[in-house]
């Protein structure tokens, strides 16, 4: 019952100080149509009471599966079999993100159908699941995440100047929105389980940094799906 | 259009949800069958959770199909027509600071980096700092589109900064960093945000919805990272400094 006004609470938060910003300019400043006004408080209302839905059911449904996936990893000696059920994992939490998901819509809807948002949203799962998948790889071999930061954003500073200009700004957004309140419980679950099983890796520095590698990931891909399209 | 919709599209959204949710579900249950095994009751129990989650997502993506995204796309057109455009970067300024003030997520990093620096940075300036670092990236956001500066312009020098950054900060500081950076890119940074500066993008001449629109949420999430790594150096002047002069050797030891 705490958990739940806990969840309410945080969601009320996150919402209403924008939302209020929005009734304050339109009663001074902007005035838009009436009906869109309702329109957002009652959108408003759905996505407060959708998100605190949504949240419990990832505390009680998706991430204990996550956890239990991650706890069994180990226990497989191979490392293709942990390789292949990483990017998985990395995978399937992507394409389940609203953030993720709201973004490629609103990319489908502006461009007009020329960046499709069905294919974006498999792109930037691939990015994740390939990063997240190497995040796990330098915690076996335990060389500084550094090394991998440094490269992953140099890669993507290079492609950068290669990518059509509508794409790059896609691209960049689309590491931001990985890191929404679905992958990042689970990714994190999963990399602190990992490295805590493995003796001698501090869980700390070494289970963090993975939400970091894994949204380099979608920037990459997606400036290659550029690179590709355009 | 004068009515108010409520179940406009409420059949892609369902379809939506389905495609969401589907991929783990069913690693899930294949990894269950070879693998895990856990009694069925648990699995019941999980299966209940993926249901109440897919009610939650199905109600969130409507909400905001029906009111977060048309409405902050007529906000910003609305927006991007008035006669004094200069407004709009103060007001970029307070929204991206009160959208990340209020955040959960960002009060959970702040406790972070202050156990993470024994205490020494305290859990308000990081909150301060980060609200104040998204504020003045999303106000550089609408400087951006008003003045048609491209994205790259922008994002490049920002990411040199931030790569310069990890050579000079402590590993721990570097590695909460880059996992901060989704703390400031909430579900309303996407949905309205992201709508506004479309709506803006829209009805400026000579702008491009897709090319000088989009942006936004990359700035806000290096927020967060450059502020934290901006700290952890703080924290490591302080400490060189305090070695220096041996004001207080137990807590280095302790720290070290």
């Amino acid at each position: 019952m705490k958990e739940i006004r806990q969840t309410v609470l945080e969601v009320i938060q996150a919402v209403l100080p924008i939302t209020l910003t929005v009734v304050v300019l339109q009663l001074f400043i902007i005035r838009m149509p009436a009906n869109l006004v309702f329109q957002l408080l009652i959108g408003a209302g759905m996505a407060i009471v959708g998100m605190v839905f949504f949240l419990l059911g990832v505390k009680i449904g998706l991430l204990p599966m996550g956890e239990a996936i991650g706890a069994e990893l180990p226990k497989r000696g191979s490392l293709l079999y942990v390789i292949a059920i990483v990017f998985l994992v990395g995978f399937a939490v992507t394409v389940a993100e609203p953030d993720v998901i709201v973004l490629t819509n609103q990319i489908d809807v502006v461009s007009q159908g020329s960046i499709s948002g069905s294919l974006l949203i498999y792109v930037i799962a691939i990015g994740i699941g390939f990063f997240v998948a190497m995040a796990i790889v330098r915690i076996i071999f335990g060389f500084p995440i550094t090394y991998l930061l440094a490269a992953g954003y140099v890669t993507v500073l290079v492609l950068s100047f290669f990518t059509p200009a509508n794409f790059v700004p896609v691209a960049f957004d689309a590491g931001g929105v990985t890191t929404g309140p679905m992958a990042v419980p689970i990714i994190l679950a999963l990399g602190i389980g990992f490295s805590s099983v493995l003796a001698g890796k501090s869980a700390l520095s070494d289970g963090f940094g993975l939400i970091g590698l894994a949204s380099i990931g979608p920037v990459i891909g997606v400036m290659l799906m550029g690179v590709i399209l355009g | 259009m004068t009515e108010i919709v409520v179940l406009e599209g409420v059949g892609q959204t369902f379809l939506n949800v389905m495609k969401a949710l589907l991929p783990l579900l069913l690693l899930f249950l294949i990894l269950q069958f070879l693998f895990l095994k856990l009694p069925a009751g648990h699995v019941f129990n999980l299966l209940k959770g993926i249901l109440l989650a897919l009610i939650g997502l199905a109600l969130f993506l409507q909400g905001v199909h029906i009111g977060f995204m048309p409405v902050g796309r007529a906000m910003g057109e609305i927006l991007g027509t008035i006669e004094h455009k200069w407004l709009l970067i103060p007001l970029g300024f307070c929204m991206g600071f009160l959208a990340t003030f209020s955040g959960p997520a960002v009060r959970i990093l702040s406790n972070q980096v202050e156990e993470s620096s024994s205490g020494f940075i305290r859990k308000w300036l990081v909150l301060v700092t980060i609200s104040v670092g998204v504020g003045v990236l999303v106000a550089l956001g609408v400087v951006k589109i008003l003045c048609g500066i491209p994205f790259l312009y922008i994002i490049v020098p920002a990411y040199v900064v931030a790569l310069v950054l990890i050579w000079f900060c402590d590993r721990t500081f570097v590695s909460i960093a880059f996992d901060a950076g989704g703390v400031a890119t909430g579900p309303m940074a996407v949905t309205f945000l992201l709508s506004i500066a479309v709506g803006v993008t829209s009805v400026m001449e000579g702008r491009n919805p897709v090319a000088d629109g989009f942006g936004l949420i990359a700035l806000i999430a290096l927020a967060p990272i450059l502020s934290v790594m901006l700290l952890g150096l703080i924290f490591r002047t302080k400490l060189k400094k305090m070695e220096v002069n041996k004001q207080c050797p137990r807590k280095i030891e302790l720290l070290l």
